[in-house]
């Protein structure tokens, strides 16, 4: 039943696009018109309705992304339909230059070259390039992140851009009004409630601790309204001021590593970009917003024997969960290292594992990826078990490829994907 | 994702610059082998209609067409503010995508001929 439930929730993020595109399409859906031109306006509202609908979908809240099927899906989807919007939003010129070749090659040119149109068609035009500028920078797997994020407010501006082409060139609002006040919303709560962390929940760093190297483990305590994770799900934290320590004030995703009676919870943070470098000189004291909790991983495990297995900083939300309860069923957790210096938690682990008969642990020191055929081979029973899977994006690939080879079933495989770029 | 956008704006790319292209070799082309027959009505180009872009001297090109709309402007219907900014413009979308894509009326392409004072350039 839950797994139904699931399954529909995650209909729901690809449908809202979808919906809104059929929406403004149908309405401005022409008759008698040539062809080609019917085809720019069937496009333009396809594009425009499916770029809203990821608008929609960029709207970061925990009811929303619980709604959705959790904030990785969500994000998908977002992703996927400013895309499609976009590559449908390019036909609609072409379309319209199409319609003009018609009648001759000149007036094609003409029905593109913004010198011979007019500031409606201009706005349009910009609408597009800022929307292949801020796309472009989205698909730069180099491009540093505060750099990334800036460029990715064109898109945003690129969409208003759009909606008041066509609100220039219909001369009236119709069909536009749900469009911009939906994009409004959006924008809106997204610049406000999210990157300017109006709707945060207030937190202080109750103490600091140093797990590996490279790493910090905070513990933050609520000095308000405190929320409510479970193990597997993730916050995002955004660093104040303490007394002798300055915050970058940016929001990042961090897995909460344990969650305490009182409210409290932890947070493992590696150093991995320009802002988790900074914090490492974290102290006590500091105020620190998070939003969320989000996430679904390690959410409705059926009552089986379970594999963990963790890379790196992957082992934090399999950490909440052993620092909460002991195991009700044999669980195996294979924990994957580069070196002695990263093995975070590795006492705490192997003190867990010794007072637990059920927790099986193999950590590996491993350079690269590990041989994960020699290594399923201690663990018994490996189809029957259900398999959670947290780490860097190479690993998870080959522990799936792995696993299919030994058989366990696509559907006995979990994870989460932690890239929200 | 990455793969579509990278294809579909080159291909965008690509085909901007084969229109442009096609503009300008095919249109000298037929200039200069005397494809496009002479005719009787004055032929205005671009740069001349873009002369005439005020309310009190608007002309506009709709499709191949030429008309000077400058006493009718007053009769127009909607809000001056949406016909205004069209003089001395290629109004050929605004007057085929007037309210929900829809073109103008038949009533409105009746009024045409009368303002109709030559052909595309």
């Amino acid at each position: 039943m839950s797994a139904t439930v699931s399954a529909l929730k995650r209909m729901i993020a690809p449908a809202l696009p979808v919906m809104l595109a059929l929406g403004g399409a149908l309405w401005a859906l022409p008759s008698g018109l040539p062809p080609w031109r019917s085809v720019s306006i069937v496009s333009a509202w396809l594009g425009t309705g499916l770029l809203v609908g990821s608008l929609l979908l960029m709207v970061r809240a925990p009811r929303i992304a619980r709604l959705l099927g959790g904030l990785d899906v969500q994000y998908r989807w977002h992703h996927r339909s400013g895309t499609l919007g976009y590559v449908l939003l390019l036909l609609h010129p072409l379309a319209l230059a199409a319609d003009g070749w018609m009648q001759s090659p000149r007036l094609a040119w003409q029905a593109l070259a913004p010198w011979f149109l007019s500031w409606p068609q201009w706005l349009g035009w910009a609408g597009l390039l800022l929307l292949m500028i801020g796309l472009g920078a989205t698909f730069s797997f180099d491009l540093p992140y505060r750099r990334w994020r800036a460029l990715h407010y064109l898109l945003g501006i690129g969409v208003l851009c759009g909606l008041l082409h066509v609100w220039a060139l219909l001369g009236e609002p119709g069909a536009l009004w749900p469009f911009m006040l939906l994009a409004g919303l959006a924008l809106g709560w997204r610049l406000l409630g999210v990157d300017l962390g109006i709707a945060a929940h207030a937190y202080r760093v109750r103490s600091v601790v140093r797990p590996a190297a490279r790493m910090i483990e905070a513990v933050l305590e609520p000095c308000g309204a405190r929320m409510k994770p479970v193990p597997g799900q993730f916050v995002f934290a955004a660093f104040g001021n303490g007394p002798s320590f300055r915050g970058c004030g940016e929001f990042h995703p961090f897995t909460v590593s344990a969650v305490g009676a009182d409210g409290s919870l932890a947070v493992g943070i590696k150093a991995l970009g320009p802002c988790s470098r900074h914090v490492q000189a974290l102290e006590r004291g500091v105020l620190v917003r998070l939003q969320g909790p989000f996430g679904t991983f390690l959410s409705g495990r059926a009552a089986v024997a379970e594999l963990w297995i963790a890379g790196g900083i992957g082992i934090t939300p399999f950490l909440a969960v052993l620092r909460r309860e002991r195991r009700a069923y044999p669980t195996a957790l294979i924990y994957l290292y580069r070196s002695a210096q990263d093995a975070a938690y590795i006492d705490e682990l192997k003190a867990i594992a010794e007072v637990d008969p059920l927790l099986a642990l193999h950590d590996i020191c491993a350079g690269g990826l590990p041989d994960f055929d020699a290594l399923f081979g201690r663990v018994p029973d490996l189809r029957a078990r259900s398999v959670q899977l947290c780490g860097p994006v190479p690993l998870i690939e080959a522990a799936r490829e792995a696993l299919g080879r030994h058989g366990v079933p696509v559907a006995s495989i979990h994870f989460e994907r932690f890239d929200f770029r | 994702m990455r793969k579509l956008f990278i294809a579909s704006t080159l291909v965008f790319g690509l085909a901007v610059c084969g229109f442009w292209l096609a503009s300008t070799v095919l249109t000298t082309s037929e200039a200069g082998a005397g494809v496009v027959q002479k005719t009787a009505e004055p032929q205005w180009s671009a740069e001349e209609v873009a002369r005439h872009g005020t309310p009190t001297d608007c002309w506009m090109i709709l499709g191949k067409e030429v008309f000077d709309f400058s006493t009718y402007l007053p009769q127009h219907p909607s809000d001056p503010d949406v016909i205004v900014p069209w003089c001395g413009k290629n109004a050929s979308e605004a007057y085929l995508t007037k309210t929900k894509g829809r073109p103008h009326s038949p009533y409105a392409d009746s009024l045409l001929p009368k303002y109709r004072i030559g052909v595309l350039k």
